[in-house]
């Protein structure tokens, strides 16, 4: 059994997180110096605005499942205000299902000093010290491409034990990835990166790293991952269950990642 | 003219012959995953005033983008704004070849380190704060001597903007765009969605036919690029803040966003992100996303850019001082922290077109030789990779 925290009705969360999520790259700076002075998580980006066709919906939906997630507590929408990406519409939207969503707009806040202001008194009145609260069943993401051996041992424990396992692998890189297992509220990810990648996480989701022991750059970063090759599958179920009870994962620790949102199309 | 006129400006001579208005120590990550790391040397570093860096959303891949990708690295690792930079990466020949081409752009120090060769994300951080303290005196030993007018490399931009866009702002611009041309500096002109509907009165202003020829192509290009998606690019555009603006076409928009190139004939069109050759005007095919132009620009050798606005933006380059004029009073008055100079006094019947287009030419001198911009004061340093076929493919 998992200690998790209840994150009102996002679920039960491995971490009780508080997102400052800028709808457009004009307001990503602002949410780093909000995210900082609050201590909740952010990212940078490059999205919102200057986007066409099915980007338009399919960033709005990003960011929402990024609101939605299980390990969200509140969320702080910060927009500039001439956006393609209308940060009224989208925080309405977060709302509309969890009401702990605030939103401060720059153009309307007298600008950065005052947008500032108003955005960590906002986000202090909406953070709240969630309980605690079980969780049975997690659901476990996979981001990579383990030997087929271990994958099948480890879906069998997961099953065993009651969990979901969600696999992601249709890119090279962990970062892009990790969209998926956003999408599916993964609660923690156990990733593989490839050979020529190095361990990463993501503001979001814990995520634990395992290394191939094949791959000269995993071993020239061995420290910084959080199980090698040659860990068993029950091993790298235990690490995952160790930082769903709280344990910061190396990525996690060394604040190592950024969430990277998906595009279709070119921006105009 | 060029070398007649006493010039006023400052700068920071370069080997290769272009003149930086600033002199940073750039640290460029070439994996999102260093994005962080580069981030708290920059902001733990004793010599932090002088240090800059991107953070993006790259992790070292080779996917249909690569030339645009290794031509954006390549070009700002090198952009004159910067005295030394620091690459740091994963350790692979696709990184090793960015900086190869870096190297080869520009003679300055360019460091790269690596998580292989550092043997983990600490160590790195160690080497890259240590690599900075190394090469500071090497970049503080390069002093601001008195530069001619051909020294200024002008990034014109617009975001946010709005009716006045095209009778206030945009103008002043050209005016001073039009007097730097005149003393043999060189101005951009970018955002091709923003001169379409336009393109055959800039045509008209090409030196030669082959120029004019291109602006045409490089516009055509751009719609048949955005029709392949199955997109109506005048169903998007003008952008919802700028119909709230007052805008109501794409081609009002264009006839107000070409403004800011004034009069002068167009010497040149460039592709994204590719440097100029010789002093002149020039149209430049980026994206009318204000970061991957403005990140275009930095990786062509702009050195300071002017952008206008209508409905107030922060936004800035980690390189190159990024000056906001307002095109009206009411948002120059309500966001003050945004903007550095209003060119909506056009509008209040204050001041003449001239008269703002002295003030943005007198500004653009005056951030040139030092002063900092609303964006600097405010640590702006947005940065984005420009893609032509999305993220996802």
């Amino acid at each position: 059994m998992i200690t998790g925290y209840a994150n009102n009705s996002r679920g039960v969360g491995v971490r009780s997180l508080q997102l400052i999520l800028p709808s457009v790259v004009c307001s990503t700076h602002l949410s780093k110096k909000v995210a900082e002075e609050v201590g909740a998580i952010t990212f940078s980006h490059q999205h919102g605005c200057g986007i066409i066709g099915p980007d338009v919906a399919g960033v709005n939906e990003f960011f929402v499942a990024l609101a939605g997630h299980p390990n969200v507590q509140s969320t702080l929408v910060l927009g500039l205000g001439c956006e393609t990406i209308q940060g009224n519409e989208l925080t309405d939207s977060i709302a509309v299902k969890f009401p702990e969503t605030r939103y401060v707009v720059i153009q309307e806040s007298a600008g950065m000093t005052g947008a500032l202001e108003l955005s960590v008194e906002a986000a202090r009145e909406l953070h709240v010290d969630a309980p605690h609260a079980p969780l049975e069943h997690l659901v476990i993401g996979v981001e990579g491409n383990p030997a087929a051996d271990l994958l099948d041992s480890f879906a069998d424990l997961v099953a065993k034990a009651g969990h979901t396992l969600v696999i992601s692998n249709d890119f090279k890189e962990p970062s892009r990835n990790f969209a998926k297992l956003v999408r599916e509220k993964a609660h923690v990810i156990a990733s593989f990166p490839d050979a020529n990648q190095p361990p990463t996480g993501l503001p979001l989701i814990p995520v634990v790293t395992i290394a191939n022991t094949q791959s000269p750059l995993h071993q020239a970063l061995i420290d910084d991952f959080d199980c090698a090759i040659g860990t068993s599958a029950a091993q790298v179920l235990e690490k995952l269950l160790a930082v769903a009870n709280g344990e910061a994962s190396k990525a996690e620790a060394k604040k190592i990642g950024n969430i990277v949102v998906p595009r279709m199309v070119r921006s105009v | 003219m060029s070398t007649s006129t006493p010039s006023l400006l400052t700068g920071f001579p370069r080997k290769n012959g272009k003149w930086g208005f600033r002199n940073y120590i750039l640290i460029l990550p070439l994996h999102n995953a260093l994005n962080q790391l580069a981030e708290e040397v920059r902001v733990n570093h004793p010599a932090q005033s002088v240090i800059t860096s991107v953070a993006h959303d790259w992790s070292g891949e080779i996917d249909s983008d690569w030339d645009r990708i290794h031509r954006v690295f390549s070009g700002f690792a090198v952009n004159p704004n910067v005295g030394a930079t620091i690459v740091i990466g994963v350790g692979s020949a696709t990184e090793e070849e960015i900086v190869e081409a870096a190297r080869a752009k520009r003679e300055m120090p360019i460091a790269y380190l690596t998580l292989r060769d550092s043997g983990g994300f600490d160590n790195l951080r160690q080497r890259l704060m240590e690599s900075v303290s190394e090469v500071f005196p090497l970049v503080a030993s390069i002093k601001r001597e008195s530069a001619p007018w051909s020294a200024i490399v002008l990034g014109l931009e617009c975001g946010g903007s709005d009716a006045y866009s095209g009778i206030t702002a945009n103008p002043a611009l050209g005016v001073a765009s039009d007097k730097f041309v005149e003393l043999g500096g060189t101005s951009i002109l970018a955002e091709t969605m923003e001169i379409l509907g336009a393109e055959h009165l800039l045509a008209a202003r090409a030196k030669t036919p082959e120029v004019g020829q291109a602006i045409i192509d490089v516009v055509a290009r751009y719609e048949r690029s955005i029709t392949y998606e199955g997109i109506d690019i005048r169903g998007a555009q003008p952008s919802r803040g700028n119909i709230e603006g007052g805008l109501t076409t794409l081609e009002e928009k264009s006839l107000g966003a070409a403004k800011k190139a004034g009069n002068a004939p167009f010497t040149g069109v460039l592709d994204y992100a590719y440097v100029p050759t010789e002093p002149g005007l020039y149209f430049m095919d980026t994206p009318g996303h204000d970061i991957e132009q403005l990140t275009g620009f930095a990786a062509a050798d702009v050195n300071i850019t002017v952008f206008t606005t209508g409905r107030g933006t922060p936004t800035g380059s980690a390189v190159i001082p990024t000056i906001k004029a307002a095109t009206n009073t009411e948002m120059a008055t309500a966001l003050p922290d945004l903007i550095d100079l209003n060119a909506g006094t056009i509008a209040d019947g204050t001041e003449t077109l001239a008269e703002v287009g002295a003030r943005i030419f007198n500004e653009i001198i005056e951030v040139a030789n030092g002063k900092l911009t609303a964006a600097e004061k405010g640590g702006h340093r947005e940065f984005n990779l420009s893609r032509l076929y999305g993220s996802t493919q």
